[in-house]
């Protein structure tokens, strides 16, 4: 039986986590308003399309993701005042004018025979920006540090795995033609353009290379 | 994707047959329909085609929660940042959720009833409630009166399921009855919270509402007698956060509605 009163290291052998993050305070709040502000377009968009898609299924599945995405934006919401920002209106912004020109674009089409170009725009472009710009924020973090905000994109990442998956599922059951394909071949390319003149979901530096924010001095712990 | 989808732009597929409410309420042949005697009109395993209207309700039910998905969808939508406060949207996204559930429900319940979709036809007046430019009004008409019917519905149709021996269908509309609760809840919320400094448009909300009421109870169809399938789920309502004046009052409209119809049909009731 060990003796309660020997000393042990506040690691145990198997905590790899590490100090520092990449990201600061300020641009760890800025990203988390840009994620905020993301969810919400797409909940938006998604709850709107729900009453104009005819096949029953797509309306059932965009009415679930509806919500997902909602939660994602309450989680980041509720991150926003622990990072110091209690007015979390002035942090829930895009990043630029190219994304309001992406998220417009993404939201545009409303026509009943459109399901095809409302999903690829969801599924094909922007869950697969979304995915990458967290996993990269989620990877850069410290695990100490930044452990609140690594919490939520565990949650958040499960949902856009899983969601983008039953997106792509139902999209490759819409698409039967060389027709249709040509049409989400477009839509997505359409659609990717914006979103790379963006820079991704938090703009340039979305996941990585130039960010114009200087990285933390470096002190390696673990 | 414009704001405000007319109820004539609802997407469906071919199976779906649409009817004008009005037309249905003019049919020359509801006077003889009602003209029919066959005792209570509770919705009872003993009574006469029971089975029949129990699958037509249900299929009614599936079309509602449809409605009822595609209505608080588009108040995600509709509204901007500036106009509605963030956490009625996603109230509203969360009630996108739980109807979607509904209609997933409802179609293996219809199944499991023996109807399916397409068999019976549908109206869209309650999408049209949730067409209201003002976001309050949605709340009430959609949240506090709709779905307040569904609490009665449902509560009835899980008293059918207990009659007849159908635990299925008994635990589903008990599932689905929960969430009708918090979806009334959410209206009787969001009603005071937005107009707590605005007694007039609080009025003005609560008597759409009431108009919207009245328009539910179709005639006689929910009420607090055996005349009414529909039976008012008192206990629920209250939990959704109706006083009991409210339910009172409801229950007085109910009448009226019913009054008028069988005045319309020439029912004599002595």
């Amino acid at each position: 039986m060990s003796e309660p009163r020997q000393p042990r290291a506040a690691f145990a052998p198997w905590d790899r986590r590490e100090l520092p993050g990449i990201f600061g305070v300020e641009e760890t709040a800025r990203r988390v308003g840009n994620y905020k502000w993301i969810e919400m377009r797409l909940f938006e968009a998604l709850g709107g399309w729900v009453a104009t898609v005819p096949e029953l299924d797509v309306k059932l599945v965009l009415g679930r993701h509806c919500y997902h995405h909602a939660w994602h934006s309450e989680l980041w919401d509720k991150r926003l005042p622990e990072l110091r920002e209690m007015k979390t209106d002035r942090l829930t912004l895009p990043p630029n004018d190219e994304m309001i020109a992406f998220v417009d674009a993404l939201r545009e089409p409303e026509a009943p025979e459109l399901t095809i170009e409302k999903l690829v725009g969801v599924y094909r472009v922007l869950l697969p920006h979304k995915i990458a710009a967290y996993t990269y924020h989620q990877n850069g973090s410290s695990r100490i540090t930044d452990a609140p905000t690594i919490r939520s994109f565990g949650f958040i990442l499960q949902d856009e795995l899983e969601d983008w998956r039953e997106g792509e599922m139902l999209l490759q059951s819409l698409i039967e033609t060389p027709d249709e394909v040509e049409r989400a071949a477009n839509r997505q390319r359409e659609l990717e353009k914006l979103i790379v003149a963006a820079g991704g979901i938090a703009g340039p530096g979305t996941i990585g290379g130039e960010t114009g924010v200087p990285a933390p001095e470096g002190v390696a712990v673990g | 994707m414009k704001k405000i989808l007319p109820p004539e732009e609802l997407a469906r597929d071919a199976r779906f047959v649409r009817v004008n409410i009005q037309d249905t309420i003019a049919d020359p042949r509801q006077a003889k329909v009602s003209e029919r005697n066959t005792g209570s009109a509770k919705l009872e395993p003993d009574r006469p085609a029971a089975a029949d209207r129990a699958r037509q309700l249900m299929h009614g039910i599936f079309m509602g929660e449809v409605q009822a998905l595609e209505g608080a969808g588009r108040t995600t939508f509709d509204f901007t940042d500036e106009e509605v406060p963030f956490q009625l949207k996603l109230d509203m996204a969360r009630q996108s959720w739980d109807e979607s559930r509904h209609c997933e429900i409802s179609v293996k319940l219809a199944e499991h009833m023996g109807t399916e979709i397409g068999e019976f036809a549908e109206a869209t007046f309650l999408y049209e409630a949730a067409c209201a430019p003002d976001a309050l009004l949605r709340l009430t008409g959609v949240n506090r009166a709709l779905e307040g019917l569904a609490i009665d519905v449902f509560n009835t149709m899980k008293l059918f399921g207990d009659h007849s021996g159908d635990p299925v269908l008994a635990a589903c509309e008990d599932w689905m009855l929960a969430d009708e609760v918090t979806h009334v809840k959410m209206g009787s919320d969001w009603l005071r919270r937005l107009t707590e400094n605005d007694p007039e448009r609080r009025e003005l909300a609560l008597e759409f509402q009431r108009t919207v009421d009245k328009l539910f109870s179709l005639g006689g169809f929910r009420g607090e007698t055996d005349d009414n399938p529909i039976q008012l789920a008192r206990r629920f309502r209250e939990l959704a956060g109706f006083s009991t004046e409210e339910i009172d009052e409801l229950s007085e409209v109910t009448a009226e509605a019913q009054a008028e119809a069988e005045a319309a049909a020439g029912v004599n009731k002595s």
